[in-house]
């Protein structure tokens, strides 16, 4: 019986210590903004092939990237906009520092169906037509034909530098789809003659037209001089001062290798 | 049959509001706490000793939430939390009571129980500071560590269990975060008597409770913080005839907190001062004061899965208090283990599968009049089974 006892503990311990015992692959896990979702994809696998590491990508949104962050579950949080300070109290009261990385630049693409005449459209007539001030396109210039909002959902990163920059904190109509990903805006104001909607730079299709905003189209230009007023930069967050294998992870996504696949998912170089 | 009504109304509100705010989004979340109870205590044998007998040995719900969280605009945002309970403020009366039970204040032999815990509206934008919030309504009681106790263990936040701060309240707050991450704070009125009491369970009073909180992160990983409340019971003069009222009570509440977070330990501390003063009755004037400290233990990197150990060790010291029926010197250590599995892509565990002992001790010297009060040594066993849902509704 003692010696059944003794196995049993054994067995027990055994189990406990296995997954200490087993040899362990160098991870990198990165959460977040579904606007960065695509460099950092491109860069994981471009990253993989030349380095022993295991980099897995997730999506989820800027909040969820910061929260995993906080929880110490995700070496790097993606984010499409700067932390708040609720988030980086939370993050600091959990004894986590973060740190940023800019990585890239992106303009808030203003996109509508291929066919639709509208050229440009001021921050302010954007704003009306997402409060619902403005319903028809005929009213700013364009077609005899109802405008359909298309906007991001409230937790995306996206949606709240759109607020700031272009809503001021006016809510958006109720009638509004309020979708998940930036691929899902561009597929439905594509397929949509009516349609408006907000997009990174790096998602704009054959099937959407870019509006220019206050008489300036987003490029590499006008976004890093600013000129673009609804411009923004990509993030990556890193707990403390970024070491090891995420350290050489960022270090590549700013070699000028890391900075093509920037400029090749649509988006514009820090550089 | 007041509590009934509340209660069908409540439900009601829950089942009705999806329906109105259809076009929102819309957080629904809902928390339940299952939990088997096993208590010893201190009771006196056939030769007048004082021995320890199982006192409780219960399954209960004790614990349920359901909320509502609807986003009006990037600016305006609601919550409506319902708290349900089986087990606090129920009562199982005889069946031979002399009057209808349904005319007896509290009564309720339905099992369960259902009250409003949240209910406010945040606005944010009023004023041109960064995430600074007014809210209104039914709300957090910014004190000490009760406004963020996550229930690392069963037990409740040292000013909740010490009834020295109401969990939630009816008030008016300015809330916010310190831009650039280094702290918190918030400044507001309340009622000053908690959301349990509502109508004629509200003491005769007319002032409200004043409270300050300011929490500070100077650097990751170290928290301080301190809050102060002015809180009144019952009226200086009595309505009727200006006499003064004997039982009215005059409350200054103190507390500070520290974190300490470093690695897999989560250490936390808090002080608590509550000063009474009965400025129309002679010597009732005390002070109680209280610690508590609270390490928590991750062995998540060292498992690969999320373990916790925890401990606790509290002091709550009413000595000072003339009142014969609170006085003693409390000393209670709890040990706790969690497994907390089924997370969510922000790591927010679904289930917590909880486990605690605890030991409460009160001063020998003081033991009789706490005794005669009810109040005695106990070891409780408790295992609980905490399960959370939250989905956000959007068109």
């Amino acid at each position: 019986m003692k010696r059944i006892s003794i196995i049993i503990a054994l067995s027990i311990i055994l189990i406990a210590v296995s997954p200490l015992l087993a040899a362990k692959k160098k991870q990198i896990t990165i959460t977040g903004s579904t606007t960065v979702l695509p460099i950092a994809q491109a860069a994981a696998e471009a990253f993989m092939d030349k380095n022993d590491v295991n980099i897995s990508v997730r999506g989820g949104g800027s909040g969820v990237g910061v929260a995993a962050l906080i929880n110490k579950t995700a070496t790097i949080a993606n984010s499409s906009r700067p932390m708040k300070a609720k988030e980086i109290t939370q993050a600091k009261s959990a004894g986590v520092n973060p740190v940023s990385y800019a990585i890239a630049n992106d303009g808030i693409t203003i996109v509508v169906h291929k066919n639709n005449s509208v050229k440009d459209l001021s921050i302010k007539q954007i704003r009306d037509i997402y409060t619902g001030k403005v319903t028809n396109w005929n009213q700013v210039g364009g077609p005899n034909l109802p405008i359909v909002i298309i906007s991001r959902d409230v937790a995306s990163g996206t949606f709240e530098v759109f607020n700031e920059k272009v809503l001021s904190g006016a809510k958006v109509i109720d009638s509004a789809m309020m979708l998940a990903s930036n691929n899902a805006v561009a597929t439905t104001v594509g397929d949509t003659p009516g349609a408006i909607g907000y997009i990174g730079l790096g998602y704009v299709t054959d099937k959407t037209r870019i509006v220019s905003v206050e008489g300036v189209t987003p490029s590499e230009k006008t976004i890093k001089s600013g000129e673009y007023k609804i411009s923004r930069k990509l993030y990556m967050f890193t707990n403390g001062k970024a070491t090891g294998d995420a350290a050489r992870f960022l270090n590549f996504i700013f070699s000028a290798e890391g900075q093509k696949i920037v400029e090749e998912q649509g988006f514009i170089s820090v550089k | 049959m007041a509590l009934k009504i509340n209660a069908k109304w409540l439900l009601a509100i829950i089942l009705i509001t999806p329906v109105l705010i259809s076009g929102l989004p819309t957080k629904v979340s809902g928390e339940m706490w299952g939990r088997w109870t096993n208590e010893s205590a201190k009771y006196k044998d056939a030769n007048n000793e004082y021995v320890f007998k199982t006192s409780k040995n219960y399954f209960s719900l004790e614990r349920g939430y359901f909320g509502l969280e609807t986003t009006f605009s990037e600016n305006t945002k609601a919550r409506f939390t319902v708290d349900m309970f089986s087990t606090d403020a129920t009562h199982q009366y005889p069946t031979d009571l002399a009057v209808p039970i349904d005319t007896l204040k509290n009564a309720s032999i339905d099992g369960a129980g259902l009250k409003l815990k949240y209910a406010y509206v945040d606005f944010a934008r009023l004023f041109p500071v960064p995430e600074l919030n007014l809210t209104v309504g039914l709300q957090k009681v910014y004190f000490g560590t009760i406004y963020d106790w996550n229930y690392s263990l069963i037990g409740k936040a040292p000013t909740d269990e010490y009834k020295v701060a109401n969990s939630a309240d009816y008030g008016i707050t300015l809330n916010g975060y310190i831009p650039g991450g280094y702290g918190e704070y918030a400044v507001g009125a309340y009622n000053g008597e908690g959301y349990k009491k509502v109508a004629s369970s509200l003491s005769d009073n007319t002032s409200f409770a004043y409270l300050a909180n300011l929490r500070l992160t100077p650097v990751p990983g170290v928290t301080v913080g301190g809050s102060y409340m002015t809180n009144s019971v019952r009226r200086d003069k009595k309505l009727s005839g200006d006499a003064p009222e004997s039982k009215y009570e005059e409350q200054a509440l103190l507390d500070a907190v520290l974190r300490l977070n470093y690695s897999i330990v989560d250490l936390w501390g808090e002080y608590i001062s509550k000063d009474m003063k009965f400025p129309n009755a002679t010597g009732k004037d005390y002070t109680a004061t209280g610690f508590m400290i609270m390490p928590i233990v991750s062995l998540k990197p060292y498992l690969n899965k999320d373990f916790q150990l925890l401990f606790r060790y509290d002091v709550w010291d009413e000595t000072d208090n003339p009142s014969s029926t609170s006085f003693y010197k409390l000393n209670a250590t709890t040990i706790g283990a969690n497994y907390n599995f089924l997370h969510d892509a922000s790591n927010v565990p679904a289930m917590q599968l909880q486990l605690n002992y605890t030991m409460k001790k009160y001063n020998e010297d003081d033991s009789a009049p706490a005794y005669a009060d009810g109040v005695k040594d106990s070891n409780q066993l408790m295992l609980q089974l905490k399960w959370r849902f939250s989905s956000t509704i959007s068109n």
